[in-house]
């Protein structure tokens, strides 16, 4: 479960996360929508610990980020919007150090590992180390180091900006599936078909306001959307 | 040229904009660089000063002597800035986002090459431009030179000095990036350090400063002109020496024959721009895809060597600082410049310690023997900030980019911190107290005083090391991923500055308790124990509060927003 609680970020006296108030209950697929420099970024930081709110709190899994950050952050998993990683380790030494990070047994960590190159289809870029790396590939290690601790929830930021069509897909499928199991998302993306075909619930938000949030059953909406939703947040945006 | 010009315009305006800045964080940083800087080239200027003033006036070595050691610290200098052009180079010229981006754009390779050589000079140049500008101002005042006499020789005579070093690695090393694809990186790198080594070695087995000494000062003072006969026929061919020519003539006021030397050093410069646009346009978009093939090809699979240090195998560490350990190790390894730059020092090293185990000092004067004390003890001192300045301070901006995955992962923040400490100060301090005892024991074969001096290098480390990654949390640059660049931004230098007023605090504090030391050494007297504690008392508590200082600026720093 996400709760955001009067949530406000200023950098000098630009106010970039305007009291911001938000609760997602576990099991939910969250699109967070907005225009470039609404403050999705600077919300996701806040929410991972990367930002410190100017005043209000984030709680993950009843865990306040700021002040209890060990528990909090051993129960989400998080893609950047950037999928950095080290140029000279490879993937699986990426994610063997991520699965240190969270302190798992390294037995558990292989065996994690192996699922997830069959998961997101590594294959043998693996043992190759990052700078040798397209986009796309550096964002499914990264979306692998997200899952590799099996976390209650995943919190990313624009998921599919560089994939290709068949990544995309591969990653659209997991994040479903991974949804049904249970697992409680938080999606900031710019992607209005994506949002119309996998969350449950959205929220726009504009100059670091929410200004529109919609429960959606994602069976029929995406049937009966018919560009409805871009209408909308085109509208609710200009 | 005009494409030229509107590169070379945007980036002098963007430096304008970033010196003329008038936000008061930025007006601060401004005004505690141009203190650094400004304090660091007085301190150099007066060290010229006595220098000239005391060879010149005292020790009456006479000018021709003085200028032949002239030659040859120009000669270092200009290896220096030879090969510091040459490493900054490789970024600049072949691994910036920039040059890819210039490549895309309708601009000839030649003039992206002179681009990025500016850019490459004034980088890595301009902190020895001002040392070279501090000296010659120290050594011009012992001859009551005139201001013009300065104007003239920083901008028409150092500064084509210094370029000529600075075209010539970029020249070599472009050449070599073509030749190293039958060869091979790691073979050229390994042939580059020989050659370096080799240079250096070969210039003062053949000037022979030993020799040149006992000679000149054999036929002391009538020696001038007629000591030409001692320079080794190839160094007339060497810049350094038209430089040490041209000041040795002027001084003298024989501008007759100290102009055409200012002429040689002048066109050769010139003609080596040309020469080198002429082999940029033929090589250097050739080398720049040699490059870019290079890290496309090597280094792709998984290095198996150190078993235990493979990620994966458990090594009864916590699995967090395991994992911290082995990244660590692993980036180091296989970032050439980090391992070529320590192997490096490890070679200075090497020869600092062959230097002090054949010196014998013989000497009857307490002070002299206390100054040979601090010397060798100031020379650790000054190894453990440089070590710190190079690998220390940026450990923490070397997290880089990545760092999303160390900030969002249950890693306390506080534990990262002092595992970077406690890891810098192991490395350090092995290396530091290594040196330490083994110079102070070969130099003055008193157990007590090794006892002393390793005391105060694990106190001098404690407060380098907590400074340097302190410092090095407040000015991180997560987005800088050339250490080298790290290492000697704006917050470095501060730093650096900050290592070196401690050190000679340190050094002050030190110095009256071992003279007298000394002299009750000499008169056979009783020497207790007694006078080590108030020094090392006095140096434990600055050290601690430098310790304290540093790490609640560098744990704060690495608490903030990304």
């Amino acid at each position: 479960m996400i709760e955001l609680q009067n949530v406000v970020k200023k950098f000098g006296s630009f106010t970039a996360v305007d009291n911001l108030n938000l609760k997602i209950q576990a099991g939910q697929f969250f699109g967070f929508l907005g225009p470039n420099g609404a403050g999705k970024t600077t919300t996701i930081k806040m929410m991972t610990g990367l930002f410190k709110p100017t005043s209000g709190f984030c709680f993950i899994n009843g865990h306040n980020v700021h002040w209890d950050p060990l528990p909090a952050k051993k129960s989400f998993g998080y893609v950047p919007d950037q999928p950095y990683l080290y140029d000279k380790l490879t993937g699986r030494e990426f994610l063997y150090f991520v699965g240190g990070l969270f302190e798992m047994p390294p037995d558990e960590v292989k065996k994690r590992i192996g699922e997830l190159i069959d998961m997101f289809e590594i294959g043998t870029f693996i043992d190759k180390r990052a700078e040798d790396y397209s986009q796309g590939m550096r964002q499914r290690v990264v979306l692998s180091a997200a899952l590799l601790h099996d976390p209650k929830v995943l919190i990313i930021d624009e998921p599919i900006v560089g994939l290709d069509p068949r990544s995309a897909r591969l990653v659209k499928d997991t994040l479903k599936q991974k949804t049904r199991e249970g697992l409680t998302v938080f999606m900031s993306t710019h992607l209005l078909e994506i949002v119309e075909e996998l969350c449950d619930r959205i929220a726009i938000i504009k100059s670091g306001k929410i200004i529109y949030e919609e429960i959606r059953d994602t069976s029929r909406a995406h049937r009966r959307s018919n560009g409805q939703l871009e209408a909308m947040f085109l509208e609710l945006t200009k | 040229m005009r494409e030229l010009l509107v590169v070379l315009n945007t980036r002098a305006q963007g430096f304008l904009k970033r010196a003329f800045e008038w936000k008061w964080q930025a007006v601060a940083k401004n005004l505690s660089s141009i203190l650094v800087f400004g304090g660091f080239a007085f301190a150099v200027f007066l060290i010229a000063r006595y220098a000239t003033s005391y060879l010149i006036f005292q020790a009456h070595i006479g000018q021709y002597l003085f200028h032949r050691f002239l030659s040859m610290l120009l000669y270092v200098f200009f290896l220096t800035v030879n090969l510091g052009n040459m490493i900054v180079s490789f970024s600049t010229l072949y691994r910036s986002h920039e040059v890819n981006f210039l490549m895309a754009l309708p601009i000839s390779a030649a003039k992206i090459f002179l681009i990025k050589f500016v850019d490459n000079f004034f980088y890595s140049s301009s902190t020895l431009s001002l040392l070279g500008f501090a000296m010659l101002l120290g050594y011009g005042s012992v001859f009551d030179l005139p201001w013009y006499y300065y104007f003239f020789t920083m901008f028409f005579l150092f500064l084509p000095f210094m370029l000529i070093a600075g075209i010539l690695a970029v020249t070599a090393l472009m050449l070599l990036i073509k030749i190293a694809g039958r060869l091979g990186f790691r073979t050229l790198l390994f042939l580059l350090v020989i050659a370096y080594l080799s240079v250096v070695y070969f210039y003062f087995t053949m000037t022979n400063p030993v020799q040149l000494v006992h000679e000149v000062m054999k036929h002391y003072p009538d020696v001038n002109e007629y000591f030409g006969y001692l320079d080794p026929p190839f160094v007339k061919f060497l810049p350094n020496h038209w430089v040490a020519e041209f000041l040795y003539w002027s001084v003298q006021g024989d501008y007759g024959r100290a102009v055409p030397f200012f002429f040689l050093l002048f066109l050769t410069m010139m003609g080596l721009v040309v020469l080198a646009g002429l082999i940029a346009r033929r090589f250097y978009y050739e080398s720049w895809l040699e490059v870019a093939d290079a890290q496309t090809k090597k280094g792709s699979e998984a290095s198996p060597r150190f078993m235990l240090m493979k990620f994966g195998k458990p090594t009864g560490l916590a699995p967090d600082l395991e994992v911290l350990i082995k990244r660590d190790l692993w980036l180091f390894l296989r970032e050439p410049s980090q391992w070529l730059h320590l192997t490096l020092m490890f070679l200075l090293l090497l020869m600092f310690l062959v230097s002090v185990g054949t010196l014998d000092l013989r000497l009857t004067q307490p002070f002299l023997q206390s100054v040979s004390f601090l010397i060798v003890f100031l020379f650790n001192g000054f190894l453990i900030a440089s070590i710190s300045l190079r690998f220390v301070f940026p450990s923490i901006s070397l997290e880089g980019d990545p760092i999303w995955c160390v900030r969002t992962a249950p890693l306390s923040l506080k534990r990262l911190y002092w595992y970077k400490v406690l890891l810098s100060l192991i490395v350090v301090l092995c290396v530091a107290e290594c040196i330490s005892i083994t110079s102070i024991y070969m130099l003055q074969k008193n157990v007590l005083l090794v006892i002393v001096a390793a005391t105060a290098t694990l106190l001098v480390a404690i407060a380098l090391i907590s400074m340097n990654i302190g410092a090095g949390g407040y000015f991180a640059m997560y987005r800088e991923k050339n250490p080298i660049r790290v290492a000697s931004s704006q917050g470095a230098s501060l730093t650096f500055l900050a290592s070196m007023i401690y050190l000679t605090v340190v050094t002050a504090v030190l110095i009256v308790p071992l003279t007298r030391y000394f002299e009750t050494q000499i008169r056979g007297g009783n020497s207790s124990v007694d006078w080590v504690y108030v020094p090392l008392g006095t140096i434990a508590v600055l050290s601690m509060l430098m310790f304290v200082l540093s790490t609640s600026i560098g744990l704060r720093a690495i608490h903030r927003d990304l």
